[in-house]
């Protein structure tokens, strides 16, 4: 990553990756579809075989590496486990 | 007229703490917090500015402004269990655009969009009770490329000329920093000693060095949301900097920092 900007021009290819992943960090109904059927619902949302396999196996190396924007990454993985998981979180 | 100035942390994990965070840390930052709440209080603010980096939430790749003004009747968003919603200060946004498109910003405006939690998170802890009516401002901190540190520093200065000539009482509010990498392989290792000399700098009323900063040195020290701070440094000048708390986590340098401004 040296000289990269750790935050790039998200490439316009990479379209419908963030499109997938703004909608699991910001639509609570597109993320609760994902969680019961995430081929379902990524195939709503026309991502191609590679994109899908990168965001079913959580890897954020792929995943950027795909164009995805490291800040959804972050945000959508968080989001999923806070629904997953909401009894490891203290809520103020 | 301009009462007031802070700039806040809105770490979404001092909303909803996982096991990772430290629990002291974490408490410390509310403590800052809660004087900026009773400093709103005292100083009787009829609105408050919040001037915020949108995490992709009111505008996704769709539209994309560099700068922009909600100019609605009010304004909601959701963060997890979190549902949120405040009134706006509609005759101050109006005066906002209107004043800022007439200096020479081209500025967006939007009267429906979310509210993203940087918005939320600082005003969760630190609104007054009653309420204030807020006008969000947004700066474009995530999506490259974004506006200049100076372009921001620019828009501040012409933002407090035109709320310094209000009938109100507003308070200003940067959301945002320090240093932090989400997503990245830099997550675990931010540059807390660059937070530090920064903040040296502004307690010493130097606020005009971050209208010199690149954006390039913003991304590598992780402090691309320090447009937010630049923009409320434009309106301030050289005012010296209060600093409540710095509390580097493991991954976030977290800030809460008053700018008393002059009567």
């Amino acid at each position: 990553m040296s000289g990269e900007p750790h935050y790039r021009f998200p490439p316009a290819s990479a379209y419908r990756l963030n499109r997938c992943l703004f909608a699991l960090k910001s639509d609570d109904g597109f993320r609760a579809r994902f969680l019961k059927d995430a081929r379902a619902a990524m195939s709503e949302l026309g991502l191609d075989a590679e994109d899908a396999a990168a965001l079913l196996g959580g890897d954020r190396d792929a995943l950027l590496a795909r164009g995805a924007h490291p800040y959804l990454v972050f945000m959508a993985d968080l989001r999923l486990r806070m629904e997953r998981e909401p009894v490891s979180f203290e809520f103020f | 007229m301009l009462v007031g100035a802070f700039a806040c942390a809105h770490t979404p994990q001092l909303l909803a703490r996982p096991g990772t965070e430290d629990r002291d840390l974490v408490l410390r930052v509310h403590a800052a917090f809660a004087r900026v709440k009773q400093r709103l209080a005292a100083l009787r603010a009829d609105a408050l500015a919040v001037i915020a980096g949108d995490h992709v939430e009111a505008f996704f790749l769709d539209a994309v402004p560099a700068l922009a003004v909600y100019v609605g009747t009010e304004c909601a968003g959701t963060f997890g269990r979190y549902r949120y919603r405040f009134p706006i200060h509609e005759p101050l946004a109006r005066a906002i655009i209107e004043q800022g498109v007439e200096r020479g910003f081209d500025l967006f405006y939007t009267q429906q969009a979310p509210l993203d939690y940087a918005f939320y998170v600082p005003l969760h802890f630190t609104m007054p009770e009653p309420a204030v009516p807020i006008v969000p401002l947004h700066v474009n901190v995530y999506l490259p490329p974004q506006p200049t540190p100076r372009r921001c520093y620019e828009w501040g200065r012409a933002l407090g000329e035109i709320v310094r000539a209000r009938p109100e009482r507003v308070v200003l509010m940067a959301s945002g920093g320090m240093s932090h990498f989400p997503g990245t392989d830099r997550y675990a290792s931010p540059e807390f000693e660059y937070d530090r000399r920064l903040l040296d700098a502004l307690q010493g009323g130097r606020g005009r060095e971050l209208a010199a900063i690149t954006g390039e040195e913003l991304d590598k020290m992780g402090n691309i949301e320090l447009r937010t701070w630049a923009t409320l440094l434009g309106a301030l000048g050289d005012a010296k900097a209060d600093v409540y708390c710095y509390e580097p986590s493991w991954h976030h340098g977290n800030a809460v920092v008053e700018w008393p401004v002059a009567p």
